[in-house]
């Protein structure tokens, strides 16, 4: 009953004319933010920061959540309309979006990405309102060694699986794991693979290989024009976001699969946003009845991952309000803020602030109502671009690549990187090699040496503790069988297409004879 | 599909990935008896990385000699012409953008890249050319602070009169 009544009053205050205000605009700023390449969305939330000195709490805090649910939407327009994921947590999104919008179904595709996004987000908020305490606790039991299980799931899952060939999805992730370990060692502060190379030392920026792999290498395949399917004619209107409320019903699963992932692996803390993305649409590939689809345009894939991303909103926010521990980067720059005004986060923060609190979540639910409008108004001035002529609108891609790239450290090497990438994402496309198990070999491949290394350091090299400890062999156990299940029916796909051509082989020798 | 086009890449792929195992043998040098060590995590990669690639060329061997109505087709033709501009245009605009300043590789980069893209109406190239760059600019300047390259010298000189023009200062 206090929570209804705290919430009440949260509400109350959230819509007060100044903190609304704060919610919309960073609202605004993260989904422009989070829609431009290089910027990300924690950069976004670090830019507001010193904004943030001359205002109360609530509405700096409200300020910063704006831009942290705006920003992890925002990166899926650019996304779905110009294959460019904004952040990394939007890559999925971008698998399926893109080939969606190829389609001419770019209406949808962004309609299924706004609707999701806000559903996932709201329903995180919510979780954050009645289960925080409970599910902090619970959530505190992990160690590396369950983040290992989680992120070796995410990569076994989404990599290898639903590829048309498994050999080359597994160059290619195993690839990407390499190129992840290039730069400087975080345990023993050793450079590997740079050689002499000053720019390598601080690693291959796995940004500057997304913009190069999806956006470059879809600029020189058009080109070229050897793009995979044809590309409709897309009108303003056509581009136009719709909501799709009905269109989301027979995506229901989908979207409660993604929330729930989003809440539970954000809620993890280091996990984030990216891990939660992959994890859900690896596990939505898995128990979907049409897995060949994924990575042609899967709106069921589409809705798991953007609904998981801002799922994840409320989840690290658990960890910050009820530990005082941030569970993610855009967490970290949120407790800064709450020092900045001498407010210790924490256990405590429930009984002692509980306005302060319960303003800030009502200020999450309402940002995430609000972003269904933001977000349908910036997806449509955005899609005003795809009435632009290929030949204008791919050069400003690229130049929005050079810019992306650059923005990252201000180092031309970056862009260099980006267009090398690019180069690469053209070859691979072009004949044929899969380019979702490189980027989630780069990106998940750090994270599970992370944990991987510490776990072992910590229980002195045993593998057995990942089997031993209970929930960690749960999501590895699960894996294990999605992934057997999967090759099964792969392997019994495979046979019955050989069996058709037999029969396809014996039928045409009897007509001939 | 003929294994002379088929097998280079995957081994390729297994000889640089033993090269880069054994050099990732010299990172373990720094850990102590019982540590796995800073190349335990790469030379899994690698090693991985190996044997997709050993799998790999048994499937196309046995495509070249066994299943040959299962082989996958060639990918279609495309203008190597074009590709070869694309790319060398792209290596400029970032080849030159220190030395002459983004501004200025810009302008060259999108009236270039637009007019290979199939764009040949001069009023149209030049009006993106002028717009596009100066929204750039704002942008990016006046609104994100990044500090673009100015290029060398003359081009330095040329760079900040235009700033200044455009009270980007």
């Amino acid at each position: 009953m206090d929570i209804f009544a705290n919430l009440v009053i949260g509400f109350a205050n959230a819509v007060q004319p100044m903190n609304f205000l704060m919610i919309s605009l960073g609202l605004l700023i993260g989904i422009i933010a989070g829609a431009l390449p290089g910027i990300t969305m924690i950069n976004s939330i670090v830019l507001v920061l010193p904004f943030t000195y001359l205002m109360g709490i609530v509405p700096a805090l409200l300020l910063m959540i704006g831009v942290y649910c705006g920003g992890v939407f925002g990166g899926s327009i650019t996304g779905i309309l110009f294959n460019i994921p904004g952040d990394p947590m939007n890559v999925p999104t971008t698998w399926e979006g893109y080939r969606l919008n190829r389609q001419g179904k770019t209406q949808y595709a962004l309609g299924l990405a706004i609707m999701s996004s806000a559903f996932g987000g709201l329903v995180s908020a919510l979780c954050l309102a009645f289960f925080a305490p409970p599910f902090a606790k619970f959530a505190l039991g992990f160690s590396t060694v369950e983040f290992f299980s989680v992120v070796v799931f995410g990569l076994a899952s989404v990599s290898v699986l639903g590829s048309s060939s498994m050999t080359t999805a597994l160059i290619s992730l195993f690839a990407g794991m390499f190129l992840g370990t290039i730069g400087t060692e975080a345990q023993y502060g050793v450079e590997r693979f740079t050689f002499g190379l000053p720019f390598l030392s601080s690693g291959v920026d796995f940004v500057a290989v997304l913009i190069g792999l999806f956006a470059i290498g879809e600029v020189l395949e058009q080109l070229v024009g050897a793009a995979p399917e044809s590309v409709p004619e897309t009108s303003v209107r056509k581009a136009m976001p719709r909501l799709p409320l009905l269109d989301l019903w027979p995506l229901r699963w989908p979207l409660v699969r993604g929330t729930a992932v989003g809440v539970v692996v954000g809620g993890l803390a280091g996990a984030g946003a990216t891990v939660s993305s992959f994890v859900s649409y690896g596990l939505e590939r898995q128990v979907s009845k049409t897995p060949e689809l994924f990575g042609k345009g899967h709106a069921g894939g589409l809705v798991a991952s953007e609904s998981s991303v801002n799922g994840s909103t409320g989840g690290a926010m658990v960890h910050l309000l009820c530990l005082g521990i941030p569970g993610s980067a855009a967490t970290a720059v949120m407790m800064g803020a709450f020092l900045l005004h001498g407010i210790q986060p924490g256990p405590l923060l429930f009984t002692k602030q509980p306005v302060e609190v319960f303003t800030i979540i009502a200020g999450m639910i309402l940002a995430n109502i609000i972003m269904i409008f933001m977000g349908y108004v910036a997806a449509f001035s955005f899609a005003t671009l795809m009435k632009v002529p290929a030949a204008i609108l791919n050069t400003f891609i690229v130049v929005f690549c050079f810019l992306g790239g650059y923005a990252l450290r201000n180092d031309l090497a970056d862009v260099w990187m980006t267009m090398l990438f690019g180069v690469l994402g053209y070859v691979m496309r072009r004949y044929d090699l899969p380019i979702a198990p490189l980027v989630m070999g780069l990106i998940l491949g750090p994270m599970a040496e992370q944990y991987f290394l510490t776990s072992m350091l910590a229980n002195q090299n045993d593998l057995s503790v990942f089997v031993t400890r209970p929930v960690s062999a749960i999501i590895l156990g699960i894996g294990v069988l999605l992934v057997l299940w999967a090759i099964m029916k792969a392997v019994k796909g495979r046979r019955s297409a050989l069996e058709e051509l037999v029969m396809q082989g014996q039928m045409t020798r009897v007509e001939e004879g | 599909m003929k294994l002379t086009r088929t097998a280079p890449a995957p081994v390729a792929g297994i000889l640089l990935s033993t090269a880069l195992f054994f050099q990732a043998g010299s990172l373990n040098e720094i850990a102590q008896p019982g540590q796995l060590g800073p190349g335990f995590w790469p030379r899994l990669a690698l090693i991985g990385l190996a044997l997709a690639c050993v799998a790999k060329l048994i499937v196309d061997v046995r495509f070249a000699y066994g299943e040959r109505d299962v082989c996958p087709a060639l990918p279609p033709p495309v203008s190597r012409a074009r590709l070869v501009a694309g790319i060398a245009f792209i290596g400029l605009y970032v080849l030159l953008a220190p030395f002459i300043g983004f501004v200025l590789a810009t302008v060259g980069f999108i009236a270039a890249f637009m007019w290979l893209s199939g764009a040949r109406s001069v009023p149209m190239i030049a009006g993106n050319v002028a717009v596009g760059t100066v929204l750039l600019l704002y942008v990016f300047i006046k609104f994100v602070y990044l500090p673009l390259p100015k290029g060398d010298g003359l081009f330095e000189s040329f760079t900040l009169a235009l700033y200044r023009a455009l009270y980007l200062f």
